[in-house]
């Protein structure tokens, strides 16, 4: 495994560009999360928090870290329902709702997408056409013909970036100087983000490779090295292996940020395009990411065609 | 010579299994561009490829490590004692002492030396017959990764004679019943029964306990040759998390003593919760689920709690105790004590195990053909103990 580090190639020259004092609009409207005029927003919530749970680091809970950059640390969620479509969409009936009724339902929402429209070039139009007709279409094959058809989401598969940020299920953000984790509740999917030794992706992924760094009081994250199956949501939107995410967080508060990505993909879009939305901090004084293992729950749908599931009638033993 | 696969009932099934492996490893380098890493080609460091080089470096680390009497732990910015970084789980020291070594608790240090060169050795070599796939190939080996020499002659330190405590009646009950359940296998059934958590993605290997003992003995044999045994530690204020190489499993552990989750939330990896003790780190673990017909580390329990201690007490090397308590399972708790070496870099990679799992259509599918021929010992091969 280690021996895969041999690909280690030179810092980004990117990294040794820093703009020291760059804020953006967004960073300064409400000048949350920026020294003290953040603070008597926060004092209120904070303290609730500290009462229901000490924590022994006072670090924790600070609007800044130790080193001065705004503190991510905590668990955030997006509210909307991009995960269904990232396009303006409305609602509708499920795949299956002869037994799934309102569950399976699809929830309206306005979309994501700055501009509205996703600038797909023809081609690739009419393949997010044919990945929104075979959505479920599940072929379970031993080579990555497994990946032609079906949302990875609903195969148990890792959302890449940035679905995973818009999911509805919380995640984790730990940051250090040196590196940002971010562990997903969806399928505890991860992702590092190396603020020190960029490097180009040593090898392809789902979740991408992640060079961050800060610009002012924004989080820039330069994620590639996708293995081109990640679609964007489950109506088929998708980008390929040459796609180039660039995310932008902004605090814009104590409890909440601004979430920007600009995707480029030259071989399925036009022109690069932007989405965006707000994401916010899960409150509950109990707040903590639960094990949502999907692999068991996928199991019968896609092995039993291969008559390699074992029915739950006759597991108990 | 030992033969890594020895456990497999026959050639067929090894080469199967080995499938799962190769799964495995690919989910390192998924598809689409097969690109090699860029930058230039840089040579393997000796210690990865010859084995003298890897017991000559492990001996040097160890016995640095036993010269460490005053090491102060660095701190974390915000105070609490610094465990960060990559950590290996591999070891050669097996879980239980071997019978014939009786009470007798530690080597000399020449014998902790000489009783890794024959491991390291043994697993290095393969026997060309059974074996399809010969992980050494891959840097994967434990004496590649860093594996040091142990004092101990066991993991186990409690009970006395460094072995597993005797299986409560019900436990007992449970085995025989899953060893005649096993005889009796419908062939058409599939992956929960000719699978298992690991080949099934489910679980990677060790993610808690995290150092579980080396061949022979071992409860996989992945887990015995030490197969992406890395645990990325990350700590950020109020957590330590744990980050697995294997299955890129994840555990969370809040350390501010909070209460559990409520009894009816249970999960494959429990509910973790720390707290500091000095420069030691301890993590209860409870509400594990009932994972049937698997089970849990050695066929352990939902009943199951285990209480770790992590202890930096070098600038490489991790001191991890645990102690195991299972009443439906085991008639007392046991403990041991381990170290972890750490390791370079400090990240892990992506292991999209589930996403690629190729494998386990050959494996549940080469069962079912051999159960039909006949043969009926599947153990070992993820039929449930």
């Amino acid at each position: 495994m280690r021996i895969g580090w041999t690909g280690l190639s030179a810092f980004l020259a990117a990294m040794a560009i820093v703009w020291a004092a760059t804020i953006t609009s967004e960073g300064q409207a409400p000048a949350a999360g920026r020294g003290q005029a953040a603070a008597p927003q926060t004092a209120a919530p904070a303290a609730g928090r500290q009462a229901a749970a000490p924590r022994p680091a006072a670090a924790a809970q600070g609007a800044r870290t130790e080193d001065g950059r705004p503190n991510l640390n905590g668990i955030w969620q997006a509210v909307n329902t991009a995960n269904w479509d990232v396009e303006a969409h409305q609602a509708e009936a499920g795949p299956h709702n002869d037994i799934m009724g309102a569950w399976g339902a699809q929830p309206a929402g306005m979309g994501i997408v700055e501009g509205g429209a996703i600038p797909y070039k023809p081609e690739a139009l009419k393949k997010k056409q044919d990945n929104f007709k075979n959505r479920m279409l599940v072929k379970i094959t031993n080579d990555p013909h497994r990946f032609d058809t079906g949302d990875p989401e609903l195969e148990c598969f890792r959302p890449g970036v940035p679905r995973a940020n818009y999911m509805p299920f919380p995640f984790q953000i730990f940051q250090n100087r040196d590196q940002i984790l971010m562990v997903y509740e969806y399928k505890g999917a991860m992702r590092t983000i190396f603020m020190d030794k960029h490097q180009d992706a040593p090898v392809d992924s789902w979740m991408g490779w992640s060079n961050g760094r800060w610009e002012g009081d924004t989080l820039v994250v330069d994620v590639t090295g996708f293995n081109g199956h990640q679609w964007l949501d489950r109506a088929g939107n998708f980008f390929s292996d040459t796609a180039h995410v660039v995310e932008r967080w902004t605090p814009r508060g104590r409890d909440h940020m601004m979430y920007e990505a600009t995707i480029e993909d030259p071989a399925v879009y036009t022109r690069p395009w932007k989405i965006s939305f707000p994401i916010y901090r899960r409150l509950e004084a109990n707040a903590q990411l639960l094990e949502f293992n999907c692999v068991p729950f996928v199991e019968e749908m896609l092995y039993t065609p291969l008559g390699l599931y074992n029915p739950p009638n006759r597991s108990s033993r | 010579m030992r033969n890594r696969m020895s456990w497999i009932p026959s050639a067929l099934t090894a080469a199967m299994v080995v499938a799962v492996s190769m799964a495995v490893l690919l989910a390192q380098a998924p598809s689409g561009r097969t690109q090699a890493p860029s930058g230039a080609k840089k040579t393997l460091p000796q210690t990865t490829t010859s084995t003298d080089a890897a017991i000559k470096a492990s001996e040097d680390a160890f016995k640095k490590s036993l010269e460490l009497k005053n090491y102060t732990v660095p701190k974390k910015p915000w105070g609490e004692p610094d465990l960060s970084g990559v950590w290996l789980t591999a070891t050669y020291t097996r879980l239980q002492r071997p019978q014939e070594l009786g009470d007798k608790e530690f080597y000399t240090e020449e014998e902790a030396i000489a009783e890794y060169k024959k491991a390291a050795e043994s697993d290095a070599e393969v026997d060309p017959r059974t074996v399809h796939y010969d992980w050494k190939e891959y840097a994967m080996d434990a004496w590649q990764g860093g594996a040091t020499p142990n004092l101990r002659t066991s993991l186990i330190v409690d009970p006395k004679n460094g072995r597993l405590p005797p299986l409560t009646p019900e436990a007992q009950q449970r085995r025989a019943a899953a060893a005649a359940a096993a005889k009796q296998l419908d062939p058409m059934l599939g992956i929960k029964t000719f699978g298992n958590l690991y080949t099934r993605c489910v679980l990677g290997l060790g993610a808690l306990p995290l150092v579980r003992g080396g061949m022979p003995g071992a409860d996989s044999a992945a887990a015995a040759a030490g197969v992406t045994a890395e645990a990325y530690f990350f700590q950020s204020p109020g957590y330590v998390t744990i980050v697995m190489q294997s299955n890129n499993d994840v555990r969370i552990i809040p350390t501010d003593n909070r209460p559990h989750v409520q009894s009816q939330v249970r999960q494959w990896l429990g509910d973790s919760r720390g707290h500091w003790e000095g420069n030691t780190l301890v993590v209860e673990s409870t509400n594990f689920n009932d994972p049937k017909p698997a089970t849990h580390f050695l066929g352990a329990t939902d009943s199951l709690s285990i209480v770790e201690r992590f202890t930096r007490v070098g600038p490489n090397t991790m001191r991890y105790q645990y102690t195991v308590t299972d009443p439906k399972t085991w008639t007392r708790p046991w403990s041991v004590d381990a170290t972890m070496p750490r390791v370079d870099p400090s990240m892990i990679y992506e292991f999209a195990c589930h996403e690629q799992n190729y494998g386990l259509i050959n494996v549940v599918t080469g069962t079912q053909i051999r159960f039909r021929e006949g043969v009926r010992d599947l153990r070992g091969n993820g039929a449930p103990e």
